[in-house]
């Protein structure tokens, strides 16, 4: 157990407790601008530390590189995509949701 | 380390479990396309977790098509299903 | 083992409710869900030539068509209902 292998584990622990984090906000976030917000955390954050910890594994600079170009991928997919849900959304008339008044 | 990929592979398909309940429940359509989209976003983090886990860097390739595909779906769905004009559905 | 078994279950799971669903949009949604989880058990079964083919075809392209075939049956069923 080598450095290499002791910080790659730890940054793949790391992306999957973002992936945690996106399932639980996904399942408990009460609407559909908020599960975007968890669901670019998941896509941006978890697969962006999974990618990094499995790049310093990689068996050459060929096979890392692809594994970024997949997250690249991902990123843009992701970024491209919140935009649009988020724009039709608000255009059909969904308002955001707000928390609840406390009257003090 | 390989031991490592396959519980946090484990862990990730029980996360892809936890979010098939949103795709059941999910009020809006948007909801359950979300829930999908994360689908996909895990089955790449699987994918890449099995490739290093002895699967073969071929894996990598299923990966690459898995983020390719999210884009193509969400896309199809936001411009013709998601309209403007159809109310009845949400 | 685990990691078998809990695809197994969410395939099973996911196969019953696409079948079993009234409204269209959800089973199209279930529908492309069981094509990533068939994709993840190729990839599992040592054949990524053939989860390759299934995330591109099974999931990304019917999917879509699918979607597709959704959205104009309701807009026909509305140009008719009124």
């Amino acid at each position: 157990m080598d450095i290499l292998d002791l910080s790659s584990a730890v940054l793949l622990i790391i992306g999957a407790a973002f992936f945690l984090a996106g399932t639980v906000g996904l399942l408990r976030f009460p609407d559909v601008y908020t599960r975007l917000h968890a669901l670019a955390k998941a896509d941006n954050l978890g697969l962006g530390f999974t990618v990094l910890g499995l790049v310093l594994q990689a068996p050459g600079v060929a096979a890392g590189l692809k594994l970024i170009l997949v997250w690249l991928l991902a990123l843009a997919a992701s970024a491209t995509l919140s935009f649009l849900i988020a724009r039709r959304a608000f255009a059909k008339g969904i308002s955001p949701w707000k928390p609840e008044e406390h009257e003090l | 380390m390989t031991d490592l990929y396959l519980i946090l592979a484990v862990f990730l398909l029980i996360n892809l479990l936890a979010a098939l309940w949103r795709i059941a429940r999910g009020p809006t359509p948007a909801d359950r396309l979300l829930a999908a989209l994360l689908f996909g976003t895990m089955g790449v983090a699987v994918l890449l977790l099995l490739a290093y886990a002895g699967g073969g860097q071929t894996l990598v390739d299923v990966a690459l098509v898995f983020a390719l595909l999210a884009v193509i779906t969400g896309a199809a769905f936001v411009r013709r299903v998601w309209g403007r004009e159809s109310n009845g559905h949400s | 083992m685990i990691f078998d078994l809990l695809l197994v279950a969410a395939l099973l799971w996911s196969a019953v409710r696409v079948l079993t669903t009234p409204d269209l949009f959800r089973a199209v949604v279930l529908f492309i869900v069981f094509g990533l989880l068939m994709a993840l058990a190729w990839a599992r079964l040592d054949a990524p030539d053939i989860a390759l083919a299934e995330a591109a075809i099974g999931a990304g392209l019917t999917g879509a068509l699918l979607l597709d075939a959704v959205a104009h049956l309701h807009k026909k069923r509305q140009e008719q209902s009124p």
